[in-house]
């Protein structure tokens, strides 16, 4: 079977900076992998690309996604297509309402299958399901986009936002961080209830913690803008107990 | 004022002088109101206050107003009035004529008096038949910069004069739909005074056909002690229309006055605002959005005048210009000597969608007063790129995401509104101009 997501020797810059050197990485439908490394690694920027932020170059390389040339696509198209990025800092957009964006993000995913319109009632119905799970109030749905959320709603948000439009593919971009031990419970569980054979989930993240919630089925390091070192979730723990110098050292050998 | 318009001006008003009505405007204040305009001139590109304003269609247009039959005309003009709104009795406005039947007491909901100046000897229509109506006050008053003003008083064809009535418990909501039927020029003349301690809510809707018709409207507002107003307007003229709108307020001790005013319409559009907090703790709020499209121009000037200790006055100004289109808003407030504890906030913010589109928006403060509060703060910018790319990344059309975030942008101005019908109507509107009517609809899900 063909990989999911396969990237080949990926290049990307931000201007003159060169940020991913040569990336590679292959991932298949039903499994989790965790992408860890020192700050400045280019981890935000796989992500970013992955989801075809504007601003950055790609200079080399190839990203085949689902069969298709992923670079190829607007980023609208990579998310009907089941690509998902869970932000960093999501933004607020005071104005546009959380329900809204749910029920337009989904539509627009269907539409691009051929679906009819979700039902205004079995989408409510879901949606609460949902919300019941990342143990978000009702009154939530109704406030702005990330409107005035603390950071932990923001990432319970992103959360909420993935299992309604379940994706084929989820970038988790440091969905952990700024969370608390039992909002980290929370945004774990609900990453764990989108595993299943025919989805596979990245996180990207800093710290092994995430990783005794949701277990990978590999953890790569990414220095330098390319992935110097892929193991188990041993190596996550591993690198908890004796940081990153070592895994540069080895890969600088 | 060119030549040629002002000789236009002076013929057209002697060919008709005989035929306008002296029961609205009397033959020698409009003679009056001529020979002003034109010794003055109206208006043009060079006055400093009228710069961004687009006065093209005075050279092309006639000054004489449109057939007063085109108002039983009903086919001319019945396609082009909105949906109503739920809790609002309707008037309608014909062609600057209030439409006979719509005066009657019946239809005018308690509080209010109505009096058509043109109706022939009729007395003034009441929704509350044992109030006694006073006499109209002073003619509306033509400022020194309200040249448009006189305009209308040459040639009004109707003056309407609405007051509210002491002693009812609930607070009347009524409805004006102006209606331009057809390309000739059309007066509208609206007097309003809510007596004191009085509410109401007072709905215009501006709305014309395609013809391009030239609309010169004078609105005089005077809410008296303790008076409240919530003011609605909204302006959806036919796309080659040009709508020039003067509105004067004097506000007096204790009064309320919240005017909400969103301008989508005409080739060309102006609206004068002038409001004056006359006497202590009189207060204005003012919301007010304009779209500018394709090669519309929306101008709106908004002079408030604190002229009285601890008056208060909020601006909350949102603008949009996309292809070619143009904004401008002048924000200028005045505190006067002696207007002490005065406080003046303004925010006038500003997307700009396109190379080509322009949007002036400019806060003038002239305080004479030192113990005074003024704030502004104007700010112009494009869609930010980061909320853009979040609504991108979860699959929404590029047309779609920038819609919504238009829309989000201009929801401040029409958040604030309570009654939940007029509010849908407001954002359907303000939607069917950024390309998705389905925006407004889903933001209450």
């Amino acid at each position: 079977m063909p990989h999911l997501l396969e990237i080949e020797d990926l290049h990307a810059s931000v201007g003159s900076k060169k940020v991913l050197t040569g990336l590679n990485l292959k991932v298949n439908a039903g499994e989790v992998h965790a992408i860890m490394g020192p700050n400045g690694s280019g981890k935000s920027t796989l992500a970013h690309v992955l989801a075809g932020r504007p601003g950055y170059q790609i200079t080399r390389g190839s990203v085949t996604y689902d069969g298709r040339n992923l670079l190829d696509l607007a980023p609208e198209e990579r998310a009907r297509e089941g690509l998902f990025l869970g932000f960093q800092y999501p933004v607020e957009i005071p104005g546009v309402n959380n329900v809204y964006l749910l029920k337009a993000a989904m539509n627009a995913a269907r539409k691009h299958r051929g679906l009819p319109e979700v039902d205004a009632f079995e989408f409510l119905v879901l949606v609460k399901e949902k919300m019941k799970t990342m143990q978000m109030d009702e009154s939530f749905l109704s406030r702005g986009v990330n409107e005035g959320f603390s950071g932990g709603e923001k990432k319970r948000n992103e959360i909420l936002q993935m299992l309604v439009l379940e994706p084929r593919l989820a970038l988790l971009d440091e969905t952990d961080s700024g969370l608390d031990i039992d909002a980290l419970k929370v945004v774990s569980n609900g990453v764990n209830q989108l595993r299943s054979p025919e989805r596979a989930i990245v996180l990207v993240t800093h710290y092994q913690r995430l990783l005794d919630h949701i277990v990978p089925d590999q953890v790569h390091v990414l220095a330098g803008g390319k992935i110097v070192r892929s193991g188990d979730r041993d190596l996550a723990l591993e690198l908890e107990r004796r940081g990153y110098d070592w895994v540069l050292r080895e890969a600088a050998a | 004022m060119s030549i040629p318009i002002a000789e236009k001006l002076s013929r057209e008003h002697a060919a008709l002088a005989a035929a306008l009505p002296v029961r609205v405007v009397s033959g020698a204040r409009r003679r009056a109101a001529i020979d002003e305009l034109l010794a003055r001139g109206l208006p043009t590109g060079r006055d400093e206050n009228w710069r961004y304003a687009n006065l093209r269609a005075l050279e092309r247009s006639s000054f004489a107003p449109a057939a007063p039959a085109a108002a039983s005309d009903t086919a001319a003009w019945s396609t082009l009035l909105p949906a109503p709104v739920a809790g609002f009795t309707r008037l309608l406005v014909i062609d600057g004529i209030l439409t006979s039947d719509a005066g009657a007491p019946s239809a005018l909901p308690a509080g209010l008096e109505l009096h058509s100046a043109r109706a022939s000897d009729s007395q003034p229509a009441t929704g509350t038949p044992t109030a006694t109506p006073t006499p109209a006050d002073a003619a509306i008053n033509a400022d020194a910069d309200e040249r448009f003003a006189l305009l209308n008083e040459a040639f009004a064809l109707d003056e309407i004069t609405l007051r509210t009535v002491a002693g009812v418990a609930t607070v009347p909501a009524l409805e004006f739909v102006f209606v331009s039927s057809g390309a000739g020029a059309v007066y509208p003349r609206l007097r309003l005074e809510v007596v004191p301690g009085t509410s109401l809510r007072l709905l215009e809707r501006h709305v014309g056909g395609s013809a391009g018709a030239l609309t010169n409207g004078v609105m005089a507002v005077r809410l008296a002690p303790d008076a409240q107003l919530d003011h609605y307007r909204l302006q959806s003229q036919g796309v080659e229309a040009t709508w020039i709108d003067t509105l004067d307020v004097a506000v007096a001790r204790g009064a309320d006055y919240r005017l909400h005013q969103y301008a989508v319409g005409a080739r060309s559009a102006r609206s004068t605002l002038r409001i004056r907090l006359a006497e202590p703790t009189a207060r204005v709020t003012l919301h007010a959005a304009s779209i500018a499209e394709h090669t519309q121009v929306q101008d709106t000037y908004a002079r408030i005048e604190h002229a009285a200790v601890q008056t208060r006055s909020v601006e909350n100004f949102r603008a949009i210009a996309t292809g070619r289109g143009r904004v401008a808003f002048n924000g200028h407030v005045v505190v006067r000597p002696g207007a002490a504890g005065s406080d003046s906030k303004q925010s006038l913010r500003s997307l700009i969608d396109g190379a080509d589109a322009e949007v002036d928006a400019r806060p003038q403060l002239e305080i004479y007063t030192d113990d005074v509060q003024c704030s502004h703060g104007a700010t112009a910018g494009k869609l930010d790129e980061t909320m853009l790319f979040y609504l991108l990344s979860r699959g929404l059309s590029r047309e779609t995401a920038q819609s919504l975030l238009k829309w989000a942008f201009l929801e401040d101005t029409v958040a604030h509104i309570a009654d939940a019908g007029l509010r849908a109507t407001i954002e359907a509107l303000l939607a069917a101009h950024l390309k998705d009517p389905t925006i407004a609809a889903g933001r209450r899900e």
